[in-house]
């Protein structure tokens, strides 16, 4: 018999939204969690020493970091470097809590684009849970951005545009060109759990003063309240598969080191792009991995190119501080134009530069214009507090030579396989970044930046790791439905980035968010009909 | 207590961040020196690093050895100018001169502007719809 109603795995940003409504629905819900919860004590912002350790507990890169949830991820054949954090508050905890709602056309791309695939729901059918998952999340914003259909907006007034936002406004004025109030995850008032920001700039490496929104702050201390078991430390070994076909839990490694066993009627993963295909691929009979007849886990990777060009101002922009974080955005390149070479576009979140140890490193600046020696301190001059970022993130179109596979010969702490990532930046995606950035590069000419620096292209920008599970209602074509439930395991769901059949030119958080509360909803409206491993 | 020849690393310094433009040097200002100790209290991955590079720069002229390290080894290249740059700026004399204060904490200004963000309304929506019908791009029925 299973003990829980629920088992999840994953205390990520979808796997913190999916406990809170099963819960407030009264079920009996726990989750699975590798690694910790995040230690603010190391938050380093209000200190001197903060960009010299920024890099450290907060490494993005879980191969740099080897925090206690992480595995290998072998990326010797990958473009672009994966970039997570597996502990309580997953992802939230080092992203930009740049919060970007996908557009209508993003839903539609092989109906309006001619190509991948269209998701098997729209942007209505998914608005009124965006609309929700705001309130929960505490979003900052301001409503009706003409980028998007109209509609209820965000619960909190917009962050500053700042000096540089409104530059760079003017300029879109003159040029003609979209720019909004940034949409971010960022208290600007006090919000539940959060404190109203104080713009240190320093949101992606722990916000010690409590306003950057994060699951481990915004839904955890809540859903345990309603009596979500979260269990950390625990890493899932494999899923247990009945004879049926059915998933009943799940053995797992506990902080000691003992083996135990954890039953549910329903499993939902939400361990990520990359760790959702590596259950399934160590739950499976072989190496095709479980819930796999369509030949798709793992495939489909996709980790949107990410590109920074800097200007150069005369003005004093203070730009260490402000929110990091997006000042304002800009999709006005975003929609498809075949004219220019390319299909599907990107999105612009212009930011703050940071500290003067920031001014000396090869990112963003390139090592063409290194700081070293005798124009070290005027070229400090120049970039300290006079500079502004447009960063822009690219729609990478799904390709299945682009993959997640299971690396039996590099296992983690606990000897549990980890993963090898092969992905290629394809050619549609260089002709988007070099198209998006010349235009911001004009952009950021017209804002009166005296120079503008277009970063070189790096790896270590994987923030948004998604795919790998493709939604789909054609079961030979796809491995979840449209309610994220596994068409191969019918008590098996998957809620994470996994499943977006594309990946849009966004900042993913919003979306997986609204899909994770819809895909629950579901649960919660058919669980009389549901399958359960009784 | 470490391995690290401070002299050798006060020449490779002083090459990095010359006296100049008002402002001192690395090593006048203390960054291979007691900055470089609190440095290395923070971030003890770079001692091991800097032992290695100061050794094998001794007697070589500073700036041609760090022109080496920089094309030949840019893992160890990275380990000396984080130290050296992260020690300067811990230092509150150069801060001061640069005029930066920190990452303060700065009460959140409300300066929405409706007159500067009209021009985007004004323009309309930018958005392609969902479609709901005809024919799209490749020709396909939608």
């Amino acid at each position: 018999m299973p003990d829980r109603d629920v088992l999840i795995i994953g205390a990520g940003p979808s796997g913190a939204v999916t406990a809170k409504r099963l819960a407030e629905a009264g079920m009996s819900v726990v989750c699975l969690e590798q690694g910790d919860w995040p230690d603010y004590e190391r938050a380093r912002s209000a200190h001197p020493d903060f960009e010299l350790t920024s890099g450290q507990y907060w490494a993005w890169d879980p191969n740099a970091r080897q925090g206690p949830g992480d595995y290998p991820i072998d990326d010797s054949d990958s473009d672009i470097t994966a970039l997570m954090w597996n502990g309580v508050g997953g992802g939230s905890v080092v992203y930009a809590a740049h919060w970007q709602r996908n557009l209508p056309s993003d839903f539609r791309v092989r109906a309006l684009d001619g190509v991948a695939d269209d998701w098997p729901l729209t942007y209505e059918e998914l608005e009124p849970y965006y609309v929700r998952v705001e309130k929960d999340w505490g979003v900052s914003g301001y409503p009706n951005d003409t980028a998007f259909p109209p509609g209820e907006g965000p619960p909190m007034p917009p962050v500053p545009l700042s000096p540089m936002g409104r530059r760079v406004a003017r300029a879109h004025n003159e040029l003609g060109w979209h720019w909004w109030p940034g949409p971010n995850a960022i208290a600007t008032q006090r919000y539940g759990a959060l404190n109203a920001c104080v713009q240190r700039a320093t949101c992606l490496w722990g916000c010690a003063d409590g306003a950057k929104a994060t699951v481990d702050r915004t839904y955890w201390p809540v859903n345990q309240r309603a009596g979500v078991e979260l269990r950390i430390r625990s890493r899932v070994r494999r899923l247990l598969v009945r004879g049926d076909g059915l998933v009943e839990g799940a053995e797992y490694l506990d902080a000691d080191g003992n083996e135990q066993v954890q039953r549910a009627a329903i499993t939902v993963l939400c361990a990520n792009g990359i760790g959702t295909p590596r259950l399934l691929f160590l739950s499976g009979e072989g190496d095709d991995g479980l819930a796999n007849s369509s030949g798709l886990v793992g495939k489909r990777l996709m980790l949107h190119p990410f590109g920074t060009v800097t200007g150069l101002f005369d003005e004093d922009l203070e730009s260490w501080q402000g929110v990091w974080g997006q000042h304002i955005h800009s999709l006005e390149f975003y929609e498809t134009d075949e004219s220019r070479g390319f299909v599907r576009g990107a999105k612009w979140g212009l930011q703050p530069t940071g500290g003067p140890l920031s001014m000396t490193r090869s990112y963003p600046w390139g090592e063409e214009n290194a700081v070293w020696g005798e124009s070290f301190h005027r070229e400090v001059r120049r970039r300290l507090g006079h500079s502004a970022m447009w960063g822009i993130i690219a729609e990478d179109l799904p390709e299945e030579s682009n993959r997640v596979t299971l690396d039996r010969t590099n296992p983690d702490a606990s000897g549990i396989p980890g993963v090898k990532i092969d992905y290629v930046n394809s050619e549609n995606s260089q002709n988007l970044m070099a198209f998006h950035r010349e235009r911001a590069r004009e952009s950021l000419l017209a804002a009166g930046a005296y120079d503008v620096i277009i970063a070189p292209f790096i790896e270590a920008t994987g923030w948004h790791i998604l795919g790998t599970c493709k939604m789909g209602d054609d079961p030979a074509d796809s491995v979840v439905d449209r309610w994220g439930r596994c068409h191969d395991v019918p008590n098996l769901f998957i809620f994470d980035g996994s499943v977006w059949p594309t990946s849009s030119g966004m900042n993913p958080t919003a979306t997986i968010a609204a899909l994770a509360l819809r895909s629950a909803e579901h649960i919660v409206e058919a669980r009389r009909d549901q399958q359960v491993a009784a | 207590m470490s391995g690290i020849d401070r002299e050798t690393l006060a020449g490779l310094a002083d090459a990095l961040i010359p006296e100049a433009d008002g402002m001192p040097s690395a090593s006048q200002a203390g960054a291979t020196g007691a900055l470089l100790d609190e440095v290395l209290a923070v971030r003890g991955d770079l001692e091991e690093p800097l032992a290695q590079l100061t050794a094998a720069a001794r007697g070589t002229e500073p700036a041609a050895e760090i022109k080496r390290l920089e094309a030949e080894d840019p893992a160890l290249f990275e380990a000396l100018t984080t130290a050296v740059a992260g020690g300067y700026f811990l230092s509150a004399d150069v801060r001061e001169r640069l005029g930066y204060p920190g990452q303060q904490a700065k009460r959140l200004e409300d300066d929405f502007d409706q007159e500067l963000l009209q021009p985007v309304i004004d323009r309309g929506p930018i958005f392609r719809p969902t479609p709901t019908g005809g024919q799209r791009n490749d020709g396909g029925q939608v």
